[in-house]
């Protein structure tokens, strides 16, 4: 029994589908209740991260880390239509990054100094980037970013002190504790469900190596560059400027083949069920 | 005075209970397969809604940007989304700007902080309501086979499909599973300052708690559900490409929806023809 924790593919799937529902059940309710403040402080029950920190260190890291992303994405984003477009990305990297980590991290499950420092360094990474792609993102949606009069200075503030009141707050309460109080109830008991074998020291994946690093900031650094991208690549093409000068000529003639096209459509659209309705007849 | 607040809190709290959120998460999912939305072909609509999801954070024109909000915000009241969702999203717009704005007044910003923010809370808007009316507007169904068109990955759309029907039985096995915890345990007494916070975290560690038993049933259940998918042959037929055809072949472009989309494009270029003008 020296192989590697490597599963086969329908385990993959089984523990994709495992995390993608219960995480997603979580962040679902996590969206719908409310959150409180008590003056700057926000006491959000939101972090439910450590369903796929507990799995991600029992099973297939990065099956785990996969099936959190993509269950956050569609029960949380798509099934109450909150989908955010790119900033759905980022989450989704930062959450895989984040517990695919802190699952490689633990050897062994049984120990649980390395199973609290995972599951804080997997917290404490997923943050951190997404307070990162936060910055940017408010940098890059309002134009003369620096010309608004304390506008920069409290968007670092604001986002520092979030970060740091979720990595203590959050982290240690909602992510370190329960990920101790569950890793090791678990541990031996719902590989067997899953029909695997419980990772030891020896069938471990071994720990985080310079490879998985630079895969991590590979991936992260191209869900920066989207944004980066998208941003040059319109202030090119400069839309505002074609309709200021050639403007209203090109408008009307817009306008015009729209309304044409609506007229056509509706036309054809009354012949065919004129036509629908003779033949049922 | 007193009586009527607690009145208040007690109508609030009742509105957040677990049988009000379950309702109206699946009235949102299921309930309104029956509009103009849901009956367009989810082509078109994705492509309608990158339109409306990225373009307004590249413009700055404010009549256009308005003119979108209107038509988003139309075409949000056709899908008739459940009100919980609607209020997700105001709560969520105004929270990120409104607390932006707070904090950079604490900096010695003044009024001149409004403008932009004021543009940067309508593109918000715009973005969100789209995607509303794409993602809770459409049939989950038809959402998933819309995006498989497009080369998503069969991941997501499985994920898609899976979850919307599973979605029921794990609400009501995770509100069992917390009720059971509830009877079990012997709650804290709520009353005073230290006693909320006791009942608080107490309430919290159920809640940790209750996902020890519901780990082990939802591995139970998600192995059935891949050896079930595996007899089916799923993993071989995910990447078949003529599963996929034979999948895809009952999306059609109607009338309806070239319609749909000529009508985006004849208000666009209304505002489009304002906003020169003005």
């Amino acid at each position: 029994m020296d192989k590697k924790q490597t599963a086969a593919q329908s385990q993959k799937l089984m523990v994709f589908v495992l995390t993608m529902s219960l995480y997603g059940l979580a962040t679902l309710f996590t969206e719908l209740i409310p959150k409180f403040q008590v003056g700057i402080v926000e006491f959000s029950v939101e972090y439910f991260l450590f369903i796929p920190l507990v799995l991600g260190m029992l099973f297939d890291p990065i099956s785990a880390a996969l099936g959190a992303a993509t269950g956050e994405l569609v029960f949380s984003e798509i099934m109450l239509g909150q989908f955010g477009g790119l900033g759905e990305l980022e989450k989704f990297i930062t959450v895989t990054i984040g517990v695919y980590i802190a699952g490689r991290l633990v050897r062994n499950p049984k120990n649980r100094k390395t199973v609290a420092a995972a599951a804080m360094a997997g917290t404490a990474i997923q943050l951190f980037l997404g307070m990162v792609v936060d910055i940017l993102k408010v940098q890059l949606a309002v134009q003369d970013f620096e010309a608004v009069p304390g506008l920069p200075e409290s968007v670092f503030a604001t986002e520092g002190f979030a970060f740091l009141n979720d990595v203590l707050f959050s982290g240690i309460l909602f992510c370190m504790l329960p990920t101790l109080f569950l890793v090791p109830r678990l541990y031996g008991k719902i590989e067997p469900l899953l029909g695997m074998q419980p990772r030891t020291e020896k069938t471990a994946l071994g720990s985080v190596n310079w490879k998985t690093i630079v895969c991590c900031a590979a991936a992260f650094a191209a869900a920066a560059a989207a944004e980066m991208m998208a941003e040059n690549g319109i202030s090119l093409i400069d839309w505002e400027a074609e309709w200021a000068e050639s403007g209203t000529a090109l408008a009307i003639g817009m306008v015009a083949a729209a309304a044409l096209a609506v007229i056509v459509l509706l036309v054809i659209k009354h012949r065919a069920d004129m036509r629908e309705r003779a033949e049922g007849v | 005075m007193s009586e009527m607040m607690r009145k208040l809190s007690d109508n609030i709290l009742d509105k957040i209970s677990m049988d009000f959120l379950r309702n109206q998460v699946l009235k949102n999912a299921y309930g309104n397969d029956d509009t103009v939305i849901a009956a367009l072909d989810p082509r078109i609509l994705l492509a309608w809604y990158v339109f409306f999801a990225l373009v307004p954070w590249f413009l700055n024109d404010l009549p256009f940007l308005i003119g979108c909000f209107l038509l988003v915000a139309v075409t949000t009241l056709m899908a008739r989304v459940a009100g919980l969702v609607l209020f997700l999203f105001v709560v969520g717009v105004f929270s990120q700007t409104g607390y932006l704005f707070a904090a950079s007044l604490l900096f010695g910003g003044d009024t001149g902080t409004i403008a932009p923010l004021l543009v940067l809370t309508l593109k918000i808007a715009t973005v969100s309501l789209a995607s509303i009316t794409v993602f809770s507007g459409l049939d989950p169904d038809r959402l998933s086979n819309g995006l498989m068109w497009f080369g998503c990955p069969e991941r997501l759309s499985f994920s898609i499909s899976y979850a919307y029907r599973m979605l029921p039985m794990l609400m009501e096995e995770f509100q069992n599973v917390l009720l059971s915890y509830r009877l079990r345990g012997n709650a804290p007494d709520a009353s005073g300052f230290r006693g909320k916070i006791k009942y608080l975290i107490y309430q919290i560690q159920i809640i940790i708690q209750s996902f020890y038993p519901l780990m082990l049933n939802t591995a139970k259940r998600s192995r059935t559900t891949v050896e079930a998918l595996e007899i089916k042959g799923y993993r071989y037929a995910a990447v078949n490409k003529t599963v996929k055809k034979m999948k895809l072949r009952s999306l059609k472009v109607t009338y309806n929806d070239m319609l749909f989309a000529a009508l985006s494009v004849l208000w666009l270029s209304v505002t489009v023809l304002i906003s020169s003008l003005i």
